[in-house]
C-alpha cells in the first residue's frame, strides 16, 4: 500500500518576461526561500531528504546537468535528487514523481524545485526551441511554431462544436484580470516589481482586436514566456503532521499520454474514454481524439478521479488550476476534465461557471496567459497556488484577498505538454 | 573577443553553432521517392492502417511496414494563417498550415497550403499535394495547393 502524502509548503518567484537581476539558480533560491521560511511550518533545510528538480529545456541556458547545480546550490548535496523533464508537462510530472518518492518510502521529505529561465535567447529563438519539442523529422519544417499547431486544434475544435473566438476571448479576459490580484502575475505591474509595463486589466475589446499571431488565435489568446521559479515541499503523513496543523493531502494522480504529432492521433468514433459520470451515447458519433480533443487529459483525469473517489468532477471540485497555454486549449480541456460534455466546453466559461466568482473557478491564479509559464516552474506553481488555496492563505501570499476561494476544500491542477503529448491531472484536499 | 550586452547585471553575448550529420533511416525512401515524383506512405497488412509521416513499424502491433503509393489527393481537415513563428520561418510569413486528409491515409498530414486566394480556403476543400523539383530533403518538399 501506498503511504499517505501531503503537500506541507510552497513557494514562488516573481515571474517575469526576463528577470536578468538573478541567475537561475538564485532564482530557485527565491521560491525555495519562500516555502521553508514564509509558510506555517515546522521544518528546517536539513529535515528535506531529497529533491525532484523540474526544468524543461537544456537550450535556454546552454547548460546541461543543470540540476547538479541546483543541488549543489542549494545546499542539498550529497543527498538524492533527480531531474525531470517532460516538455509542458515538466512541473506536473515532477509532483507526481515526488508524490510516488514519498508514497513509496523512498523519500520522507522531498522538495520539488521548478524553475525556467527563457529570456536570454530572443523571443522568435525561444519558440523555436518550444518547436523543437515538436516532432522535427516531420512538423517542425512545415513551420514549427506551436501558435500555429494550437491553432489547428482550435479551428477544428470551432469546426466540430462551433466553439467561437469571443468564448476563447472570454478566457483571456478571466485569466489575465484575476493576475491582477496576484503579486508574482507577470502581467501585474501594479503589484509585482518586474512586472509588465503594458500588462494590467483587459476587455473583450482588446482581445478580439489584438493582432492574429496564428489565425484563430491572436496575441491576448496566447500565454506568456517567463523567467522564474516554484517549490513544493511534500512529506509523508507521519512527518506532515509534524510539520504543519493544515497539511494539505495528495489523493489521487493520473498520468496520459498521446502521440507527438497530433495528426497521428486516431480518429476512433465513439472512442471517447468514459469518466463515471458520462453516458456513452453522448459520444456516439464523435470522431476521438482526433485533433480537437486531448485524450491524455482525459486519461490523466480518469486516473485521478478513480483514485480520489470523485464521480462528479464538477460538483466535487472547488478549484482548478489547469495549463491553459492557450485560450482555446483552456476550453478544450474543460470537456477532457469531464467538467462538460465534449463540445460544451466554449459554453461553460460564456455561463460564468469557471470565474473567480462561479461555482467551479479555473486558474484563480491567472494562469499561464496571466502570471507565468516558465516552463518547468509551471506545474510546480499549480502546486504551491492550489496549497495556499486549499489551506486559506492564498490572499496572504497574493497580497490580495480576492483570489481566495472561500471554502476551498478539494482542487485539481492540471499539466500538459506538447500538443497534449504528456498531460498529469492531481487531486489534492484539505 | 567577447560581446558585452550589458554591464550591470554583467550580460556577455554567448554564440552557439551545430551541424548534426541526421539520418532519415529507413524512411530515407519516401525523400528518393519524391525525386521520381512518386508520393509515398507505409502500411502494416496486419493492422490495415496507412501511415504518412511513414512509420517503419507499426505502432499498433509493431509488424514491419511496406511502401505504399499514394494519390496525393484529399481535402482539408483544419487550417491556420501564420502570422508569427520561430525564428527560422520568419522570413516566410505570412504562411497557411493545414492538416490534410489524404485518399488511402489513416493519418492527418500536416503541411503548408499554397494558394493566391487565403480568403477562400476553408474545412473539406479539395487540395493536391505538390512535391519541390529543388528539394531541401525535409517535409517542407511537400505541399497543398487547391485541387480545382
Ligand atoms: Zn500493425
Amino acid at each position: 500500500m501506498p503511504r499517505k502524502v501531503a503537500v506541507v509548503a510552497g513557494g514562488l518567484s516573481y515571474f517575469s518576461k526576463s528577470r536578468r537581476d538573478k541567475t537561475q539558480e538564485e532564482l530557485a533560491a527565491e521560491a525555495a526561500r519562500m516555502a521553508l521560511f514564509d509558510n506555517d511550518i515546522n521544518l528546517s533545510k536539513d529535515e528535506i531528504d531529497g529533491t525532484i528538480v523540474s526544468y524543461f529545456s537544456d537550450h535556454f541556458e546552454n547548460q546541461l546537468l543543470f540540476g547538479s547545480i541546483i543541488q549543489d546550490y542549494l545546499g542539498f548535496n550529497p543527498k538524492p535528487s533527480v531531474r525531470i523533464e517532460g516538455g509542458g508537462a515538466t512541473g506536473g510530472l515532477a509532483v507526481r514523481d515526488a508524490y510516488a518518492h514519498v508514497a513509496s518510502g523512498l523519500l520522507d521529505v522531498a522538495m520539488v524545485i521548478g524553475f525556467e529561465k527563457m529570456s536570454e535567447v530572443n523571443t522568435a529563438k525561444g519558440n523555436e526551441f518550444i518547436a523543437l519539442a515538436s516532432d522535427t523529422d516531420w512538423d517542425f519544417p512545415i513551420g514549427g511554431f506551436y501558435s500555429g499547431y494550437y491553432a489547428l486544434m482550435a479551428r477544428r475544435h470551432m469546426e466540430e462544436f462551433g466553439t467561437t473566438e469571443e468564448q476563447m476571448a472570454m478566457v483571456a479576459v478571466k485569466n489575465r484580470n484575476n493576475a491582477q490580484h496576484n503579486k508574482f502575475a507577470q502581467t501585474n505591474p501594479k503589484m509585482n516589481p518586474y512586472g509588465m509595463k503594458d500588462g494590467g486589466k483587459i476587455t473583450m475589446d482588446d482581445v478580439l482586436k489584438s493582432p492574429y499571431v496564428a489565425f484563430p488565435l491572436k496575441r491576448l489568446d496566447i500565454c506568456l514566456m517567463s523567467d522564474g521559479a516554484a517549490v513544493l515541499i511534500l512529506a509523508s503523513e507521519e512527518k506532515a503532521k509534524k510539520i504543519t496543523d493544515t497539511p494539505i493531502w495528495i489523493t489521487g494522480t493520473g498520468a496520459g499520454t498521446d502521440a507527438m504529432r497530433a495528426g497521428d492521433r486516431p480518429r476512433t468514433v465513439a472512442g471517447v474514454p468514459m469518466l463515471p459520470h458520462e453516458k456513452k451515447e453522448w459520444y456516439r458519433k464523435l470522431e476521438y481524439p482526433g485533433v480537437h480533443s486531448f485524450r491524455a487529459g482525459r486519461e490523466s483525469a480518469r486516473q485521478a478521479y478513480n483514485m480520489a473517489g470523485i464521480t462528479n468532477p464538477l460538483k466535487q471540485l472547488d478549484l482548478i488550476e489547469l495549463h491553459d497555454a492557450y485560450t482555446s486549449s483552456e476550453i478544450q480541456t474543460y470537456e477532457d476534465l469531464g467538467l462538460t460534455k465534449y463540445g460544451q466546453g466554449g459554453k461553460l466559461i460564456e455561463e460564468g461557471i469557471t470565474a473567480l466568482d462561479g461555482d467551479l473557478p479555473v486558474n484563480p491564479s491567472g494562469g499561464l496567459i496571466g502570471t507565468m509559464h516558465a516552463v518547468g516552474a509551471t506545474g510546480v506553481m499549480q502546486g504551491v497556488e492550489m496549497f495556499w488555496q486549499l489551506q486559506g492563505v492564498a490572499g496572504k501570499f497574493h497580497g490580495s484577498d480576492k483570489t481566495q476561494i472561500k471554502n476551498a476544500e478539494r482542487g485539481l491542477i492540471h499539466s500538459h505538454a506538447g500538443t497534449g503529448t504528456y498531460v498529469t491531472a492531481t487531486i489534492m484536499e484539505r | 573577443m567577447t560581446e558585452v550586452y550589458s554591464i550591470d547585471p554583467l550580460i556577455i553575448n554567448t554564440p552557439y553553432e551545430i551541424t548534426y550529420k541526421h539520418s532519415y533511416g529507413k524512411t530515407t525512401k519516401f525523400f528518393t521517392s519524391l525525386s521520381s515524383g512518386k508520393l509515398t506512405a507505409t502500411r502494416c497488412d496486419h493492422c490495415k492502417k496507412t501511415f504518412l509521416p511513414p512509420r517503419s513499424d507499426c505502432p499498433y502491433c509493431l509488424a514491419e511496414t511496406r511502401w505504399v503509393e499514394i494519390s496525393g489527393k484529399g481535402t482539408i481537415h483544419t487550417f491556420s494563417t501564420l502570422y508569427f513563428s520561430g525564428e527560422r520561418f520568419l522570413k516566410d510569413l505570412p504562411f497557411q498550415l493545414v492538416y490534410v486528409d489524404l485518399e488511402g491515409v489513416d493519418t492527418l498530414f500536416l503541411t503548408r497550403l499554397k494558394t493566391k486566394d487565403m480568403k477562400k480556403v476553408k474545412v473539406g476543400m479539395k487540395i493536391k499535394m505538390k512535391i519541390s523539383r529543388e528539394p531541401e530533403w525535409r517535409s517542407s518538399d511537400v505541399w497543398a495547393e487547391p485541387d480545382e
